[in-house]
């Protein structure tokens, strides 16, 4: 006994300078995210076994905070099928060094948007039922968007499973052993199949969740659009939106490590082609916008304008236009792509134009009155929502963070980047 | 050295939780874990079956005394199933019924008066309760102070009649009825006006909400159904749009509080006509009001009071309804006369003076004749809370505490006395009392057509029946007590009879005329008028204990904690006040806070509407600290005849 | 289902009728409006966006469940059910569109894409607190915490019709009618139920002889002409309902368009 407790103290101990090996900042960084985290199981087990009530939704508002937090993640986590999609299928090598991060970072968003529409459905024991009485209609397709989202979603993130296989299996200690050093190789060859499933997966259920289940709603006006144009829309922002994610992330985590994590043509390469994107996103949300005002709002006897009042009228549309002009000059522009400042603001602006377009879809949609009588609801998310919804993304991060540490996440470093910066973080 | 210590660990630690794992599932414990878990989640408690029935009673909640059907599952009542009776609110029956905080024995209060904890009383025997408080009877009555026990009533019922000859045969003068539409007419007029408001063809009503919860209820909804198919016109005078005033044939938007000056100017046209009402000295006040005159006071057209006034003459059978409110009445004796006057003028048959048969006069003890001598005559319920005396009180279903303009005064004088509370819920005056006696719901209560359909809850009684029991254990009283339960006077008790003529008191009038004259005068201070709004099932506050009443507030009302009072929208605007804004009204007595302003058109410039039935200090866990009352700064005249306060038109400015 | 808005007096025995009939869940504060669970909402409506003192009006518009069809009454499409993802609601033969609580997941989508915000969410534990219990109807099933409920016509009160009348021998369940909560206990009978179904039911011969003064929620598309409304109808689904609302008042009209 007094043995285990020995290496209880002695696992603390290597705990404690692990920690201390990072820089200031990045320690109340990791202060900040293990409080949101601890907050996160705190709350979580609050709503779980106490009721929704603890929310701000309402029976007016029903959709609220972690709605919003799915659909960023999914969008986001869209990077990850175009990025496969483009290394392996049309086998931009250049891509390479980017794809273990990004597989990564997909799997967690779609972890954390089941674990979100976990805490967010009523009666989460009864989730199964999902797959037990799924609402198809009477051909293939499905006649409710959510029961396609759900079975997209499943098989899309068993899909991120087997990718995201071989990167934990070179994990030190993992790949020490021969069995799964031979399977994490063979699967790295076969993954170009995965890579093919998951785009057809992902086309439906980033359609489906961001766009197609707003655009069925035929008795809300601020959400109907006739022949599901705003599925493909929101197909489109997921593959520039989510690649500008994922370059984010690794952007980030270069700097923090501060390190060379891919090389700068990767960078270049991928932000070209979320910048191409974005140009066919503007056309196609452009498209979107003027859709909704001359044809489909007018509809129902209304005007897009007086729907676009309230707290999360406007001003979201606008902020969302200027985001877009932000990815598309900062991206495209030679001179601003390659100048790190402008580049940096560039990724920035494009993961924006997914938040305000998801923020706005979910919060203004909610909040448009039913009535002519009634007055547009405002949303003050509670304490509860908040420390889930952050401590979610707390988590994400702080798993992120370990597989940078502990596998070889992004091969570049490995080849290239000992000699670049300090090797601090390595142990 | 380190690495094989950290595989030794990992072992180590692997094969506990391994071990630790198979012990949790063999012991059982997650499948206990998971029953418990939905247990927890899937909780759908289902009702208990039961073969169906159908009990029929009749509601005697009000003297129309509709049929019922209640629908049983076994022994419990599911349903009250009036199929159209007229009254809503037999539908809320089966809440009082059953309700979770439902006092189920004789209370007696063992701790500090006010507090809201249950724990403040304990249950006792219902002899032991009543032979205490015979006991202080007893004593008090000996001592020639019988004059010191005073009670007050709700409505005018078979308990109230057995209390009111209790306290009169105790020798106390002190028998008051909560200010209501019957109460008040009975002190302004010396009866009850009895409308027939199915026959006639022209009605206009002063203020009185008629579909809103005013009178009987479902006389006034089975009459308004008939209204629509005869063609009787409905003129209806308010400051506020309300539903009644919608559903109107014509609205007359007048300024807050001059219905009295309307129906004054409406008598000074018919005396032109060569009808008249009232002595002399009363003619000679409406002689003053000239159309030209009264117009300028209520802010309507000359025109339109001409034509109003004509077509009241020119109907067949008019009648003018007065009674300012809904279920909550507030017209002083001068406007109640006034408005009756207009009846007297036109000769209507629609309005009768009534009254009804009392249990008659007991005979006095030497000791309860002496006490009367000494007993103060008081006017009515707010002149004897500011200005009366007592040593015991029994407040019969009441709840002046809460409803009362003067409800801060007694609760001083609460404090000191006996209170005995009878109601089926612990209200805000209840908080102070030393008994608190259980009473029947209207489905548990015997009625002329039978016995009570359900049984008594627990060891609740009816009202009458702990006062018959009460007074016989009183030796001075207990002769003027033949009966043996309420049941023996069910079948005899309530007859309407005649009442006398009206004296129209011209001084009270005038005096009335001229305190409305500075009233009405926009100060400096208080530039804005405060008048009350109800919705239908909150009433003037009985309705907030019911849950399923909660579920019918509309969100402009209450909501989220937060009551609404509506204010003109140009007003707002003078004022600085937008929509949802915190407000503070402030009166000449007192300040209430934190109400959120709704701006709205409906309401009269220069005028906040606020309502009624919110602000309790106790009245169960639904009603408690619900709002605010704004009975705490509405004005408090005491009116001479009715003895209440006039609360109706109070000045305010808010911040 | 048609309710006549100018017998209305707003009086709201139909939303306490509808509460003790289909077992209400009580919760903490049912005052808390947004979050009520409540099948019948009492709404007060006022043209003061329009007019000006004196000139406002005011009315109640009892609002239940409208049992939306969709364009097509054959093949009924409400806003709500197809959205579902476990088939807890769907429209039946009966025309009604039904909700099982205990299928329900509680994702809330339905009550999204609901235009006439009849559906509730059971936000917290329904509580029936002491004696509350006692009045609670058996033929209703109470839902647990976190699913959606909603109106459904009082279809238990049919189907406990129904049995009586095999119980007294009459084999046509079909022709049996009943009377939803809300409508018996309507004090100046402003509600008329029946079967739209059948012309010579007492509603269809209201609603043809009311022509002029019938119309439904927000509902504009039926003030267009026939070619417009079927060339509207082309493009996309709209609700349909089955409440009318009567009215001679032309302002509550005017109310029901969005300015």
């Amino acid at each position: 006994m007094g043995k285990l407790i020995g290496y209880i103290k002695q696992y603390i101990a290597f705990v404690k300078k692990e920690f201390n090996g990072y820089s200031k900042n990045v320690k109340i960084a990791i202060y900040v995210m293990l409080f949101f985290t601890a907050g996160f199981f705190v709350f979580g087990i609050q709503i779980l076994f106490w009721g929704l009530g603890y929310t701000d939704m309402s029976n007016f508002y029903p959709f609220g905070q972690w709605i919003i937090g799915d659909l960023g993640l999914v969008g986001l986590g869209g990077g990850a099928f175009t990025t496969g999609f483009l290394l392996y299928i049309f086998r931009n090598d250049k891509l390479e060094p980017l794809i273990s991060s990004t597989v990564l970072i997909g799997f967690l968003c779609y972890l954390f948007t089941f674990v979100f529409l976990v805490f967010d459905i009523g009666q989460p024991i009864r989730a199964f039922f999902i797959y037990m009485y799924p609402n198809w209609g009477p051909g293939l397709m499905p006649a409710s968007m959510l029961t396609e989202v759900a079975w997209c979603l499943t098989f899309y993130f068993l899909i991120l499973c087997v990718e995201l296989t071989p990167v934990v299996l070179k994990h030190k200690v993992l790949d020490a052993i021969p069995v799964l050093k031979y399977i994490g190789h063979y699967l790295h060859r076969l993954m170009w199949i995965f890579a093919a499933g998951g785009t057809f997966l992902s086309f439906f259920h980033q359609g489906s969740l961001g766009g197609g289940m707003w655009d069925v709603m035929y008795g809300k006006a601020s959400w109907f659009r006739a022949h599901h144009i705003y599925f493909f829309v929101v197909i489109i922002l997921a593959t520039a939106g989510g690649t500008a994610f994922m370059t984010l992330c690794a952007y980030v985590a270069g700097k923090v490590m501060k390190k060379e994590v891919v090389p700068k043509e990767t960078f270049n390469s991928i932000a070209k082609v979320s910048g191409v994107m974005f140009v066919v996103y503007f056309a196609a949300r452009l498209a979107d916008v003027i859709l909704m005002g001359t044809s489909w709002v007018p509809l129902f006897d209304r005007s897009y304008l007086s729907n676009l009042g309230g707290y999360y009228g406007l001003w979201m549309i606008v902020l969302e236009f200027i985001f877009i002009a932000g990815a598309i000059v900062l991206l495209l522009v030679k001179k601003f792509r390659e100048d790190e400042k402008t580049f940096r603001l560039g990724i920035i602006s494009g993961v924006m134009v997914m938040l305000t377009t998801k923020l706005h879809v979910v919060l203004n949609g909610s909040s448009v009155p039913n009535f002519p009588w009634k007055d547009f609801i405002g949303y003050n998310p509670t304490i509860q929502e908040w420390f889930i919804m952050l401590g979610g993304l707390s988590i994400m991060a702080l798993i992120y963070m370990w597989f940078v540490k502990y596998t070889p996440l992004f091969p570049h470093v490995e080849q290239h980047g000992h000699h670049e910066g300090e090797a601090k973080a390595a142990e | 050295m380190k690495k094989i210590e950290r595989k030794d660990f990992l072992k180590i630690g692997g094969g506990a939780v391994l071990g630790g794992l198979t012990g949790y599932v063999f012991s059982g414990a997650p499948f206990l874990g998971m029953q418990w878990l939905f247990e927890w989640t899937q909780d759908q408690h289902v009702p208990p079956g039961g073969s169906e029935s159908y009990l029929k009673t009749l509601c005697e909640a009000c003297p129309d005394k509709c049929e019922m059907s209640i629908r049983m599952i076994g022994e419990r009542a599911v349903k009250i199933e009036t199929s159209h009776s007229g009254c809503p609110f037999g539908q809320n029956a089966l809440q009082l019924l059953y309700h979770a905080e439902r006092i189920d024995a004789p209370l007696k209060r063992t701790g500090k008066k006010g507090t809201v904890k249950a724990s403040a009383f304990e249950r006792v025997s219902w002899e032991s309760a009543l032979k205490d408080i015979s006991v202080r009877m007893n004593k008090l009555i000996g001592e020639k102070k019988g004059h010191l026990i005073a009670g007050i009533n709700k409505d005018y019922n078979l308990s109230a009649a057995l209390l009111d000859r209790m306290l009169k045969a105790a020798g106390s003068s002190s028998a008051f009825y909560e200010p209501s539409l019957k109460s008040l007419t009975q002190a302004a007029l010396g009866g009850y006006v009895d409308y027939d408001f199915a026959n006639t063809d022209y009605i206009l009503s002063f203020g009185a909400r008629l579909l809103e919860g005013w009178g009987s209820p479902c006389a006034m909804n089975r009459a308004f159904v008939d209204w629509k198919k005869k063609g009787t016109k409905l003129v209806h005078v308010d400051t506020i749009r309300t539903r009644t005033a919608s559903i109107a044939d014509q609205w007359l938007p007048i300024k807050p509080g001059t219905e009295a000056v309307l129906a004054l100017g409406i008598a000074n046209i018919l005396k032109r006509m060569g009808r008249a009402a009232g002595g002399y000295d009363w003619m000679a006040v409406v002689n003053a009001y000239t159309p030209e005159k009264t117009a300028e006071i209520t802010g309507l057209q000359v025109k339109q009071i001409e034509e109003v006034a004509n077509a009241f003459a020119r109907a067949r059978n008019p009648i003018a309804v007065a009674g300012r409110g809904g279920k909550g009445v507030s017209s002083s004796s001068a406007e109640i006369m006034a408005v009756y006057a207009l009846n007297a003028m036109v000769g209507s048959r629609g309005a009768v003076l009534k009254r009804t048969a009392g249990l008659g006069e007991p005979a006095l003890s030497a000791n309860a004749a002496a006490s009367l001598r000494e007993a103060k005559r008081h006017a009515g319920l707010d002149d004897f809370i500011k200005n009366g005396n007592f040593e015991i009180l029994f407040v019969n279903e009441a709840d002046p505490l809460y409803k009362s303009a003067y409800g801060a005064e007694l609760e001083g004088k609460l404090e000191t006395a006996l209170v005995v509370a009878v109601t089926p819920l612990l209200n805000d005056t209840a908080l102070y009392a030393d008994y608190v006696f259980p009473s029947l719901s209207f489905l548990e209560a015997d009625t002329s057509a039978g016995s009570a359909p359900l049984k008594p809850y627990r060891k609740a009684i009816h009202a009458g029946d702990a006062i018959i029991g009460l007074a016989k254990m009183v030796d001075d009283i207990k002769g003027s007590f033949p009966w043996n339960a309420y049941v023996d006077l069910v079948k005899t008790y309530g007859a309407p009879i005649g009442a006398g003529g009206v004296n129209y008191n011209a001084q009270v009038l005038k005096e009335f005329l001229s305190s409305l004259e500075k009233t009405l005068k926009a100060s400096e201070e208080f530039p804005l008028s405060l008048v009350p709004v109800e919705l239908t099932f909150v009433g003037d506050g009985d309705g907030l204990a019911f849950p399923f009443v909660l579920k019918s507030i509309d969100e402009k009302t209450y909501s989220q904690g937060k009551l609404w009072v509506q204010i003109n929208r140009d007003t707002a605007d003078r004022e600085g006040v937008s929509e949802g804004e915190r407000i503070d009204i402030e009166s000449s007595r007192g300040e209430i806070g934190s109400v959120r302003a709704h701006l709205t058109d409906t309401v009269a410039p220069d005028t906040i509407a606020v309502p009624l039935g919110f602000g309790h200090k106790a009245y169960t866990r639904y009603a408690r600290d619900k709002g605010v009352n704004p009975k705490e700064i509405m004005a408090n005249d005491i009116d001479p005849l009715t003895g209440a306060a006039n609360w109706w038109l109070t000045r305010v400015k808010i911040s | 289902m048609a309710i006549d808005l100018d017998k209305c007096t707003g009086c709201g025995a139909c939303a306490i009728a509808c509460a003790q009939e289909n077992n209400m869940p009580i919760f903490e504060d049912d005052s808390d409006i947004p979050k009520r669970v409540s099948f019948l909402e009492l709404m007060k409506v006022t043209n003061d966006r329009d007019a000006k003192y004196p000139d406002v009006e005011v009315c109640y518009i009892p609002k239940m469940c409208q049992q939306c069809e969709g364009n097509d009454p054959k093949n009924p499409k409400p806003p709500c059910v197809s959205v579902c993802p476990v088939v807890a609601t769907d429209v039946g033969d009966d025309g009604i569109v039904s909700q099982v609580w205990s299928r329900c997941i509680g994702c809330r989508y339905c009550q999204a894409s609901c235009p006439y915000e009849a559906r509730a969410f059971n936000w917290w534990k329904p509580r029936y607190e002491g004696d509350f219990k006692n009045s609670l109807n058996p033929e209703v099933s109470i839902a647990s915490r976190g699913t959606v409920v909603k109106c459904q016509f009082c279809s238990h009160i049919w189907k406990r019709e129904r049995d009586r009348a095999v119980e007294n021998g009459v084999l046509d369940i079909n022709a049996v009618t009943y009377t939803p909560a809300c409508v018996a206990s309507c004090p100046t009978k402003a509600f008329v139920f029946g079967d739209l179904n059948d012309p010579d039911s007492e509603l269809c011969r209201l609603l043809e002889k009311e022509k002029d003064r019938k119309f439904r929620l927000v509902h504009t598309i039926d003030e267009k002409d026939e070619k417009t409304r079927e060339k509207l109808m082309h493009i996309k689904n709209f609700p349909n309902p089955k409440v009318y609302y009567l009215t001679s008042k032309a302002w509550i009209r005017e109310m029901m368009r969005f300015k």
